[in-house]
């Protein structure tokens, strides 16, 4: 009896759930690399300082799904809404899908409102254009709101 | 449009233990496709003892799944999976070799897995606090060191390959090195963590070196000298190897100092070069690993069966249980030695070719990437030194096997993690996981709070 079939199609089998196991745990681990734990460099941390520039933050004040508290680095720029696809994504009624972004240009920070439906606020009032955010600022889209943060 | 929950992008309490068990399942096929596979091949019909097989590997891993869900709740999602997946492949690959080799390997495997398991809660149990490691931080290292000594001991060890690796009491064989590693390294870690600032402050430069002072130094020195002496003398070069690599990798985190990054690869040279040109069996290794093919028969046959072995996997490999092992006809492991231990990872490109060994890789790559992730969350200098000395060991320790059975760098005998067969490896390896997991749920339940909790007094 020729097995042989089977055979091969079983290695298939293995080798295509084994690559889409790895393939998925990869993108979260990606995905994860947005968080950061909220810890500073310290004197205790072992890992060097920092560099000249400071670094800046979003931590979650509210909202339906992401945790109070959970900060997120601005490097490279980021992209806030309600896809997948956005940096930060999260669920809220009132965000479109790829709702703002928050970027870093020569050691200021802007927002910026991608034609959103609703809107972005910056401490209460409309984002038009690019808007420089300083230090302790909230930003709000829809119901979520956070809270923008520079490094010592 | 549907919003999909926090899908992998905040540490969340919930998520993180339900995409573990999401995980879990993949897992589990992927070891009831692996036994399908050896079924089919060599009894002819699938039978459905390959799902019994699955669902049993798979009820384990739920019940410890549950146990971290209770214990660990903000522990690392993807650490576990990936290291049961690495030891159901494992599974799969000595099952396949038992037929051939007409031995209940893979029982005794599957065995050691579930006690590793136990282990593995035991040790979460016991270490809730895992601060208390730091404590003992010289007895530990005494353990580590006497652990290697043990093997020389006359009434006690046992010599394989011209390597004293094994105790046996009674009838129980252990290989104290697995665990005497992980004493190493918490020792490591601990003691870097409180002399660090000293080391990097007192440093002189001399000569345009800079150098650390020796009074700190000296017993990092003397513990690591001995524990490499230990392993020169048991004839273990691997484990030297990893040694060294976690050794270095833990100076450099501490310090964030390349000089002695660049002192301790001119010493590992000097040293390295000493020993091929005095020790007999370390020149033997490395004439073999330059140039196989002048003794085919005798010295270089391992490395060579090793080589046309994975040459015949080719591209996609020739299939589960489908290429040879041993030589119709011969007795014993003929045409791949050892191929449950020190080869396994031939075995396994030679079945699932390039493509099975490259993924094989990626598991290792990702639990690294975990653990270098747990260090780098994780908010105290110990809970740092002690994940990446515990990532760096198990990572570094598939990179001195897979490098070996590919003539990257000379074969030495260390087991490929979770995955060869052999029982102390198993067991240290889930101790390991164990420590990762406690350090990794410290970590992420602060994060969840914000902000570290109030240091408890031992920690400075």
């Amino acid at each position: 009896m020729d097995f042989e079939p089977l055979s091969l199609a079983l290695k298939f089998a293995f080798l295509g759930v084994l690559y889409l196991f790895l393939l998925w745990i990869a993108r979260s681990a990606r995905k994860d690399l947005k968080v950061n734990s909220g810890v500073a460099a310290g004197p205790e941390t072992g890992f060097g300082g920092g560099g000249a520039t400071r670094d800046g933050w979003l931590v979650v004040e509210a909202s339906d799904n992401l945790d109070p508290g959970s900060r997120y680095d601005l490097f490279g720029g980021v992209t806030l809404g309600r896809s997948d696809d956005a940096d930060i994504a999260f669920s809220d009624r009132y965000a479109s899908g790829l709702h703002a972004r928050v970027y870093a240009r020569a050691g200021r920070y802007y927002v910026e409102d991608m034609n959103s439906t609703n809107g972005t606020l910056l401490n209460g009032a409309p984002v038009l254009g690019e808007t420089e955010i300083p230090d302790g600022s909230t930003i709000s889209i829809g119901d979520t709101s956070f809270r923008f943060q520079l490094d010592d | 449009m549907e919003v999909r929950a926090a899908g992998g992008s905040a540490p969340r309490r919930g998520s993180a233990r339900n995409r573990e068990l999401l995980a879990l399942i993949p897992v589990a096929l992927l070891l009831t496709i692996g036994f399908a596979a050896v079924f089919a091949q060599n009894d002819s019909q699938l039978g459905n003892l390959s799902l019994s097989y699955g669902l049993y590997f798979l009820a384990v891993c739920l019940a410890t799944h549950i146990y971290i869900r209770i214990r660990l709740p903000d522990a690392d999602p993807y650490l576990f999976p990936l290291m049961a997946l690495l030891t159901a492949i494992g599974l799969v690959m000595i099952y396949r070799l038992d037929a051939e080799l007409a031995r209940d390997l893979a029982r005794d495997q599957a065995n050691w897995f579930v006690l590793g398991l136990v282990l593995f809660a035991v040790v979460v149990h016991v270490l809730r606090d895992y601060s208390v490691l730091e404590r003992y931080r010289y007895t530990i290292a005494l353990t580590g060191i006497g652990l290697l000594l043990a093997p020389r001991l006359p009434f006690l060890g046992e010599q394989v390959n011209g390597a004293y690796l094994g105790i046996r009491i009674g009838p129980v064989g252990f290989q104290p090195v697995e665990l005497a590693k992980l004493c190493i390294v918490v020792f490591l870690a601990s003691y870097l963590r409180e002399h660090r600032e000293l080391l990097v402050v007192g440093a002189r430069r001399i000569l345009g070196v800079t150098l650390p002072p020796l009074k700190h130094f000296g017993p990092l020195l003397v513990v690591w000298g001995a524990s490499m002496f230990m392993l020169i003398f048991i004839r273990d070069l691997g484990s030297s190897l990893m040694f060294f690599a976690a050794f270095l990798a833990l100076l450099y985190v501490a310090t964030g100092r390349l000089s002695f990054i660049t002192i301790g690869l001119a010493m590992f040279m000097a040293g390295a070069w000493v020993v091929y040109s005095t020790v007999s069996h370390v020149a033997d290794r490395v004439d073999i690993w330059l140039d196989p093919y002048q003794d085919p028969s005798g010295a270089g046959y391992q490395v060579l069966q090793s080589m046309f072995a994975q040459a015949d996997g080719g591209l996609l490999g020739e299939g589960f249980a489908r290429s040879m092992v041993v030589i119709p006809g011969s007795s014993g492991d003929g045409f791949l030695p050892a191929a449950h231990t020190d080869l396994i990872y031939s075995l396994i490109v030679s079945e699932l070719g390039l493509y099975g060994g490259a993924a094989v890789i990626c598991i290792y790559l990702l639990v690294a990437a975990r653990g270098f992730k747990i260090a780098m969350m994780a908010n105290d200098g110990f809970s740092k030194l002690l994940a990446t000395g515990l990532t760096t060991v198990f990572a570094f320790q598939a990179f001195v096997i897979i490098g070996g059975v590919t003539r990257v760098i000379p074969l030495t005998g260390v087991t490929l993690p979770l995955v060869s067969y052999g029982g102390s490896s198993i067991l240290a390896n889930f101790i390991l996981l164990a420590l990762l997991l406690l350090v990794s749920d410290r970590a992420r339940r602060e994060a969840r709070r914000g902000g570290p909790a109030p240091p408890a007094g031992v920690w400075s």
